[in-house]
């Protein structure tokens, strides 16, 4: 009789493991994304039209000024708030490790609120906050004499609000991954480089923050595909305005595809967009060395 | 080798993360079948014991006459009322989703729907006396976009109009304009300057983001969307009337009107400013008048006539029609509710409660007070102000090719990140390039 290869048998066992999460992932991402790239090459407008244009969205978007205007945005606002995505959980997770703070369970607790939050009741949230007619804090600002101010008309102050909600709202969740990162350092190497006279804050720039590179590199590719993807957010807050100010891409390719029903068009800036990020996080690999070597 | 792994299901994800969202939503490009053959059948008797299951825009409030004429028909036929409530945009997108999953309302309240899918939709000259009814009416709301066949019919004709605040206009003594003398826009926008300096408003004047709003003061200029060029049409829409149109109204948004709302950076609405007292004049559409009447007791508003531009006065009618899609459920208990709703006892009742002008010709609104007499006359008058340009844009169906990135280039040219100009040229260049239409200019 004939014996089994053992390592065939492994695979056949690694299969069945494997198979519901794979069916799950093809089902839900790569059939889309077949449907996506075939999408591409026509003039679907979503349920009537649908015939092979060749690569005519691929040329049309291509030659489009506003879609490259919507990326530089997109690019520039993913750039400006990466640094706080990483500082403000970093720095927090710093603080609620530290034995000197009272109350940990709720200050995390407090902070980590946020996370579950849907980022359109979020945005819809901060909308109203920040409405300029209407809104709390012009409210609160002319109570205390002072003049209120265009959230909803200056692209600057649009912005900083969109920025400051998205930092808000994921900061609880990249501060968790710190803490876990945190509390893996070896109390050891703390206490020999008290030994050897080195302060709290050389300890944290020293020790703490080389150890935690494998952490902020997950932190740092999360961060960017999550602002390059922003999109709940924005819609809540500014609906990207005033005028086209906050339009990032995802919005973009929405109002292309859902109010303009250029399905085909859509998918095509999908699948730019789609190779534009994988360049991003290969460049972000490259750069950290996978978080792996520091 | 496992970096390479790494990299690969890295790339494969962001990929598929955002391709998902569009191709989840998605699907075939089948469509469902003709309209003709569900029409055609004969009209079976009363039908009851049945689910009649209607696609609304809003949630019904008070006031609500279609949600009475439906209830009332419901208690009379014996048969329930299903009601999905889905926003007029919105039904844009959800409709499509529904006819390719079978699962089409058997009734449809829409702007449009019937007009850019009429072959989805039961022509309703096989459902009623067409000859009853108000032609323009028809023409406007009920009349699919690339054919003759009605396949709405209206339920709701409306006009644009401007309300103001009396309290306002009296306290900065400004007269009211009357029908016979009517401001010109030119004159709306300095006596909006008077009502924000003496009116105690904080604004002169609001207008709703409605490219639709917008486009009345273009007519009255003598502009146009586009022109006729025998059997064809010309885009004209950045013509330099148009243009001159578009560089005052971004000049008013920078003096009188709540400008974040047409820059695009709120979702607040103008409507809401003029019912809470800040804005002076709104121009909005009859549809608001009921509502007004029950919601706004801070102050007294009234109706007054449309400013004149440099061509004359200008209105936009339009409305919102009922359409029974031909592959629903229940398509003859459909057809049953139009036929009791537009016999003329059920008729009256519901714009009584509607209180707008009337789709059938020997039927009309009869309003309660000498106040509402005066204002529904004005209402009425405005009907007169539709030019033959508006027409001549609403045979071109220039709204199957490009709609909302009209209403986006004026409000980036009112957020002052592209000129009026600009706005203009880019929305003919992608009008011209969509239809196939020359550019006229």
């Amino acid at each position: 009789m004939k014996k089994k290869n053992p390592a065939f048998c492994h695979t056949k066992a690694f299969w069945m493991f494997v198979l519901p999460s794979l069916l799950l992932f093809g089902a839900f991402f790569l059939v889309p994304l077949g449907l996506s790239i075939w999408f591409s090459f026509t003039n679907y407008d979503g349920w009537k039209t649908m015939d092979f244009i060749g690569i005519k969205n691929y040329t049309s978007i291509l030659t489009n000024a506003d879609f490259y205007k919507t990326v530089t945005r997109t690019i520039i606002y993913t750039v400006c708030n990466l640094p706080f995505k990483i500082a403000i959980p970093l720095l927090l997770a710093a603080l609620v490790t530290s034995s000197k703070l009272k109350g940990t369970t709720l200050v995390r607790t407090m902070i980590y609120i946020p996370v579950l939050f849907s980022a359109l009741v979020a945005g819809i949230t901060i909308n109203w906050m920040f409405g300029q007619e209407y809104g709390l804090i012009n409210f609160l600002l002319q109570k205390m004499g002072i003049e209120p101010l265009q959230w909803s008309l200056n692209p600057v102050l649009a912005t900083v609000v969109i920025s400051v909600a998205s930092n808000w709202i994921s900061a609880g969740y990249y501060m968790l991954m710190y803490v876990g990162g945190i509390n893996n350092i070896s109390k050891e190497l703390y206490e020999a480089a008290s030994v050897d006279g080195a302060t709290k804050v050389q300890a944290f720039f020293r020790l703490t923050l080389p150890l935690l590179m494998p952490t902020t590199f997950i932190v740092l590719l999360l961060s960017t595909v999550n602002l390059l993807k922003e999109y709940a957010l924005v819609q809540g807050i500014s609906l990207g305005g005033p005028g086209s100010s906050t339009t990032y891409i995802v919005q973009y390719i929405f109002d292309q595809g859902f109010n303009q029903y250029r399905y085909g068009y859509a998918s095509a800036a999908g699948i730019v967009i789609s190779l534009l990020f994988i360049v991003i996080a290969m460049i972000q690999f490259k750069a950290t060395k996978g978080g792996g070597e520091v | 080798m496992r970096k390479m792994l790494k990299k690969t299901m890295a790339g494969v994800m962001m990929m598929s993360l955002a391709s998902a969202a569009l191709a989840g939503c998605g699907g075939s490009s089948q469509s469902g079948s003709g309209a003709t053959t569900a029409a055609a059948g004969g009209s079976a008797g009363p039908i009851s014991g049945q689910t009649l299951q209607v696609m609304i825009s809003e949630e019904p409030g008070e006031g609500d006459a279609l949600g009475n004429a439906l209830k009332k028909w419901s208690e009379e036929s014996g048969n329930e009322i299903k009601q999905i409530i889905i926003s007029h945009d919105d039904m844009l997108s959800k409709f499509p989703s529904m006819a390719k999953n079978n699962d089409l309302p058997d009734l449809v309240a829409t702007t449009r729907l019937h007009q850019l899918y009429p072959e989805e939709f039961v022509d309703m000259s096989s459902v009623l006396d067409l000859s009853k009814f108000n032609e323009s009416a028809l023409k406007i709301v009920g009349k699919s976009y690339s054919s003759d066949a009605i396949t709405g019919i209206p339920d709701q004709y409306t006009t644009t109009c401007m309300f103001y605040n009396q309290d306002a206009f009296q306290t900065a003594g400004i007269e009211v304009p009357t029908v016979e003398n009517p401001w010109t826009w030119d004159e709306l926008y300095e006596n909006a300057k008077v009502l924000q300096e003496k009116g105690g408003v904080k604004y002169g004047f609001a207008a709703d983001v409605s490219r639709a709003r917008y486009d009345i003061l273009m007519y009255a200029n003598g502009g146009s969307l586009v022109q006729q060029d025998g059997d064809t049409f010309k885009v004209a829409v950045n013509s330099a009337e148009n243009v001159a149109t578009l560089e005052r109204f971004v000049q008013a948004n920078n003096e009188v009107m709540p400008k974040a709302i047409w820059a695009g950076g709120t979702t607040d609405n103008p409507v809401e400013y003029f019912k809470n007292g800040d804005a002076a004049i709104l121009l909005s559409g009859s549809w608001n008048y009921n509502t007004f009447t029950t919601e706004i007791s801070k102050f007294a508003f009234g109706v007054m006539p449309t400013p004149k531009g440099s061509a004359g006065q200008g209105a936009i009618i339009g409305g919102e029609a009922l359409a029974i899609p031909a592959n629903g459920k229940n398509v003859e208990l459909a057809k049953q509710f139009i036929q009791w709703l537009f016999e003329d006892e059920h008729y009256t009742e519901f714009l009584q409660i509607r209180k707008e002008p009337s789709v059938m010709n020997d039927i009309s609104y009869v309003p309660d007070t000498d106040k509402a007499k005066e204002d529904f006359a004005i209402i009425q008058n405005e009907t007169n102000y539709v030019t033959d340009t508006f027409m001549v844009d609403e045979s071109s169906s220039w709204r199957t090719y490009k709609d909302n990135e009209y209403r986006d280039a004026i409000k980036r040219a009112v957020a002052g990140e592209i000129t009026p100009q600009e706005a203009l040229d880019g929305f003919a260049k992608a009008l011209s390039e969509s239809s196939g239409w020359a550019v006229a200019n």
